[in-house]
Parts: C-alpha cells; sequence; structure tokens
C-alpha cells in the first residue's frame, strides 16, 4: 500500500518534470522547427526539382539544378559559376589570413596595456561593428568611389587605370570583408593572450630561443584556441558573405552567396540557388566540424565553443 | 632598446588598426553635411540633406518599420527564449542534444540561406493558404528566429551562474510555482533579461539580409531603403539618415561604457 503510492508519487513527480520540460521547452523549439527547419528541409528538396516557367519549382525531381551550378547551359559549358565558386574560396582565404596578421598584434597590444583601459580598446575595436553592415560598406563605397584621395594616390601609383575608382573590384570586396570580420577575431585572440601564461614564454627566452621560436613555440600554442574560434566566426560568414561582393564587387566580384541570392531575386530560378544554397551549407558544417577535429587534435578542443 | 622599438611600432599599429575603422564612418558623418552634391569633394557645412530627410516620407516610415519590428520581434523572442533557457537549465541532466542542435542552428546557419529558405517557405504557404504575406509579419516571425537562441543561452548561462540551494530556498519560502516565478525567478533574472532584450534589439536592427528577404513592399526597414538607394544611385541623404544611425551607435556604446564603469564600481 505505501509502496504503491510511493511509486505513484515518483511517478507523478516524473510526469510533472516532463510536463514542465515540455511547457518551458515546447514553444520555442516548435518555432524555430516551424520557422527554420522545415523552411531549410524545404530549401533542400527545392534544388532537386526543375525549374519552371516563373522562376517557381515544379516537378519532375532532377539533377538538373546542380548540373547547371557545375556549369552546364543549354549553350553548353561555361565556366562562370566555377570562377564565382573558386572566388568565394579564395577571397574567404585571403581575407581570414589578412585578419589573422591584422589581429594578432592587436589583440597582444591589448593585453599590454593597463587593465582600466583594456575595456575601452576592446569596445573601440567592436563598436564599428554595431553599425549596419550596409551603411559601413557604403562608407568604403565613399572612400574608394574614383575621384577620392585614396582612388588617386592608387592612379599616380600606376595600380588602376586613370579616373577608374578601387571599387568595383575584387580588392574592394577583400577590404569589406578585412573590415567586416576584424572584430570576430580580435575577440578571441585577446581573451587567449588574456590568459598566456608568461611563465612560458620567459622560460622559452632563458633558453636562448630566438623571438621567434619563442613565440612558435610559448605563444602560438597558447592562443591556438582562440585562432581557431576567430577562424569559424570568420571564414564562416566570408563564404556566404552578400552585402559586400554586392556592393563593393562588381559582375566580376560575384561570390557564392550572389549567385544564389540572385536565382532568388531577380534570375528566378529557384532550384538552381537551392542548388547552391546546399553547396553553402555543406561548406559550413564541413568547416565547423574541420575545426572542431583540428581543437581537438591540438588539445585546445575544450575550449574552442561553437 | 629592440623592445622599446617593437612597443612603439605596436602602439602606431593600433592607432592605424583604428583609422582602418573608423575612417569610413567618419566620412558618411563628414559628408552628411556636404553642401554639394558630390562623394568626392567637399564644398562646405550644410544641413540641407538632414532638411530633406525630415521630408521624405518614405524615410520616415522605414524608421518606424525599424522599430517596430525591432520592438516587437524583441518581445516576443524574450518571452520564448526566457522559457526555452529556464527549461534547458532546470532538465540539464536530460539527454537534449536535439534542443541544443535545434538552438544553434539558426546561429550557424549562413543568413542568406536562413533569409531565402524563409522566403520560399512563405511564398509556398501564402500560395497555398493566402496567409503570411510578406509584410512587417514575415519580417518579425524571421527575426524572432534568430533571436530567440540568444535569448535563451544568455538566461541559460545566468542560471548556470547561480547557487543551486537557491532554488531549494525558494522552494521552501514560496508555495506556488507562481509566486516563486515573481518573486524569485524574475528579479534574478533581471538583469539578464534586460541584456537580452538590448541584444535582441540590436540583432534586429544591424539585420539587412534576413530582412530583405522577408520584407514586402511596404514593410522596407531603414536598412533596406539605404540598399535601395544605394542601387538606384547614390545621394548625399544617404549620408544623412546613416550619419543618425552611426550617431544612435556611439550614443548606445557610450551607454554601455557608463554601464560598464557604474557595474565595477
Amino acid at each position: 500500500m505505501v509502496e504503491s503510492s510511493l511509486l505513484s508519487s515518483r511517478r507523478r513527480a516524473v510526469v510533472g518534470e516532463t510536463r514542465h520540460l515540455l511547457f518551458s521547452v515546447a514553444p520555442g523549439a516548435v518555432w524555430i522547427f516551424v520557422f527554420l527547419v522545415l523552411p531549410s528541409v524545404y530549401l533542400m528538396a527545392v534544388a532537386f526539382m526543375t525549374n519552371g516557367p516563373y522562376g517557381l519549382p515544379q516537378m519532375p525531381l532532377s539533377l538538373d539544378a546542380f548540373e547547371q551550378l557545375a556549369g552546364f547551359g543549354f549553350l553548353g559549358w561555361s565556366p562562370g559559376n566555377l570562377y564565382t565558386l573558386l572566388r568565394s574560396l579564395w577571397q574567404t582565404l585571403v581575407s581570414t589570413a589578412l585578419v589573422v596578421v591584422v589581429a594578432y598584434p592587436i589583440a597582444y597590444y591589448i593585453t599590454t596595456c593597463r587593465e582600466k583601459w583594456r575595456p575601452i580598446m576592446l569596445l573601440a575595436v567592436v563598436v564599428p561593428s554595431w553599425t549596419n553592415q550596409v551603411i559601413r560598406t557604403f562608407g568604403w563605397m565613399n572612400l574608394l568611389a574614383p575621384g577620392t584621395p585614396l582612388s588617386d594616390l592608387a592612379d599616380s601609383l600606376g595600380l588602376i587605370g586613370p579616373h577608374m575608382g578601387l571599387y568595383p573590384s575584387n580588392f574592394a570586396v577583400t577590404l569589406g570583408l578585412v573590415y567586416n570580420f576584424l572584430p570576430f577575431m580580435v575577440l578571441p585572440l585577446y581573451a587567449a593572450f588574456e590568459k598566456l601564461d608568461v611563465a612560458q614564454v620567459q622560460a622559452a627566452q632563458d633558453l636562448y630561443a630566438s623571438p621567434v621560436r619563442a613565440f612558435w613555440h610559448a605563444v602560438f600554442p597558447q592562443t591556438l584556441p582562440g585562432l581557431l574560434a576567430g577562424t569559424v566566426l570568420v571564414a564562416i560568414p566570408a563564404f556566404g558573405m552578400y552585402v559586400i561582393p554586392e556592393l563593393l564587387g562588381g559582375g566580376k566580384s560575384m561570390m557564392l552567396g550572389n549567385l544564389v541570392a540572385n536565382q532568388f531575386a531577380g534570375g528566378s530560378n529557384w532550384p538552381l540557388g537551392a542548388a547552391g544554397a546546399i553547396l553553402m551549407l555543406l561548406a559550413t558544417f564541413g568547416g565547423l566540424y574541420a575545426m572542431r577535429r583540428i581543437g581537438k587534435r591540438l588539445g585546445g578542443g575544450e575550449e574552442v565553443v561553437i | 632598446m629592440r623592445k622599446k622599438t617593437l612597443a612603439r611600432s605596436l602602439t602606431g599599429f593600433w592607432w592605424l588598426t583604428l583609422a582602418f575603422l573608423y575612417l569610413p564612418l567618419a566620412v558618411v558623418v563628414l559628408f552628411s553635411f556636404n553642401s554639394a552634391n558630390s562623394a568626392a569633394h567637399f564644398a562646405h557645412f550644410s544641413l540641407r540633406w538632414y532638411h530633406q530627410l525630415l521630408g521624405n516620407e518614405q524615410i520616415i516610415s522605414a524608421f518606424w518599420n525599424s522599430l517596430v519590428l525591432a520592438i516587437v520581434s524583441s518581445v516576443i523572442a524574450l518571452v520564448i527564449g526566457c522559457l526555452i533557457g529556464y527549461g534547458m537549465y532546470r532538465h540539464r541532466h536530460r539527454k537534449l542534444g536535439w534542443l541544443i542542435v535545434l538552438i544553434y542552428l539558426p546561429i550557424v546557419l549562413p543568413d542568406i540561406v536562413f533569409g531565402i529558405s524563409e522566403m520560399a517557405f512563405f511564398v509556398q504557404i501564402n500560395r497555398a493558404t493566402g496567409l503570411l504575406e510578406p509584410g512587417l509579419v514575415t519580417m518579425i516571425i524571421a527575426h524572432v528566429t534568430f533571436q530567440i537562441p540568444f535569448v535563451a543561452l544568455i538566461v541559460y548561462s545566468r542560471f548556470v551562474g547561480l547557487d543551486p540551494t537557491l532554488f531549494e530556498a525558494a522552494k521552501d519560502l514560496y508555495a506556488s510555482p507562481f509566486q516563486r516565478a515573481l518573486h524569485f525567478l524574475l528579479p534574478t533574472l533581471k538583469p539578464a533579461l534586460i541584456s537580452a532584450f538590448f541584444l535582441s534589439f540590436t540583432l534586429s536592427i544591424d539585420d539587412f539580409v534576413i530582412s530583405f528577404f522577408t520584407a514586402g513592399p511596404e514593410s522596407a526597414t531603414l536598412p533596406i531603403y539605404i540598399w535601395g538607394a544605394i542601387k538606384k544611385g547614390v545621394t548625399p541623404e544617404i549620408n544623412a539618415i546613416a550619419a543618425l544611425m552611426i550617431g544612435a551607435v556611439a550614443l548606445a556604446a557610450v551607454i554601455s561604457l557608463l554601464f560598464n564603469r557604474q557595474g565595477r564600481r
């Protein structure tokens, strides 16, 4: 008798807990499922459909979109899409590398400054990224347009033709990407530098390590988790960037994001756009997975928060 | 000696990077006061673009759209995200891997994929049922979707930082779950809720890509209006509205700095 009432009360508690879980978690989980998971699944399905007359997807299922993405159209094969893809990869690599090169000294410099200045310095690095992306990019359009001091300087150095601006160009897109993502690299690197064990660096110096060797063996491994986290925050969004290539690059500087978006805005070929989106998703999750693996192998895995 | 040169060049590099970061914004603000209609030559100081701004009904309505979108979506996301955050904490000993994946999905999904999949979905729903016509409602739905995870994670981390015995104490003190929520949960959560609301608000104001793809013809926000104006051909009026938005960010930065100071005192 006593046992059964105890059992039932425990069961009631379990039921109550489950109900609590449902009531608290369900609204958000259902929201994200209905308004993000379902749409993404639909988008993936669209990639395997055929393009209809009004740009809307139709049956039957086919791999047409992927063939188009690879460059096969009814006029034969053209390398345009392939170039776009390679350009996206190249821009991602170059801008991430440049961001690392700039962010390393900046993050280190902030840690050498007095403690009361550090939050203000970090804020100074981050604040520009609080402004809208369109406005920031518009600022660069103003700076790089033909007839501006920077363009005139490049002109007199013979870098660009006379009366041409520095934008639209691939260079402008790279610059825009570096500008956009710099804070995302500085913050994790700063966090890594702040935790840096200085004793290791001193030990290396005591053992007559050259500054380069000291950096490479004592500093670099300690900042690696920050570097990996920063790379995730920079490279993955850079690969799918839409606004910056659209405004700062011309038709010759298009990236994958523009290719995808154009199919939904003007070009009206949803399946092709969806196929491009699948590629982007593969790159995103592949990149995340690779970073996690690298992070774990190098022993900093626990700290790489993704 | 060598150490000194290193320190000096680092300082120089720091100021150079700051110049790099602020130059584009400074140019926008400067040319918003340009009396000439040129992005290359500054004639002299004038407020004519700001005057023109006030008479531009499209900009005014875009401003209200931005504001309504940000406030409504943040409030909805605050309620839903707060519930999830609490659920995640209370049931953290269970296997909630699927929930974590679901919550991280809006964060890791590239903006453009997020935007077009919502757009494609809304268009098809609209064709089938007539509901969810592109406009403020679809934009609010999309914004809430990317705000929920941030609210949930902020609330969750606030709970994790608390002493677990506090929950027991609250249980002993207040009989009903409702009283517990009112007298214990909400007051302890207040700072987390405030920062979650401001983060959601900023994310919404800052967003362009997702808004762009879920917007309707009548629901352009400020960034969408600016985007359209740039595409049609740059006018200095954009400088003026952009300068005002930069000013708002600068104000937010100063406020956060003051809060920071107060928090440490």
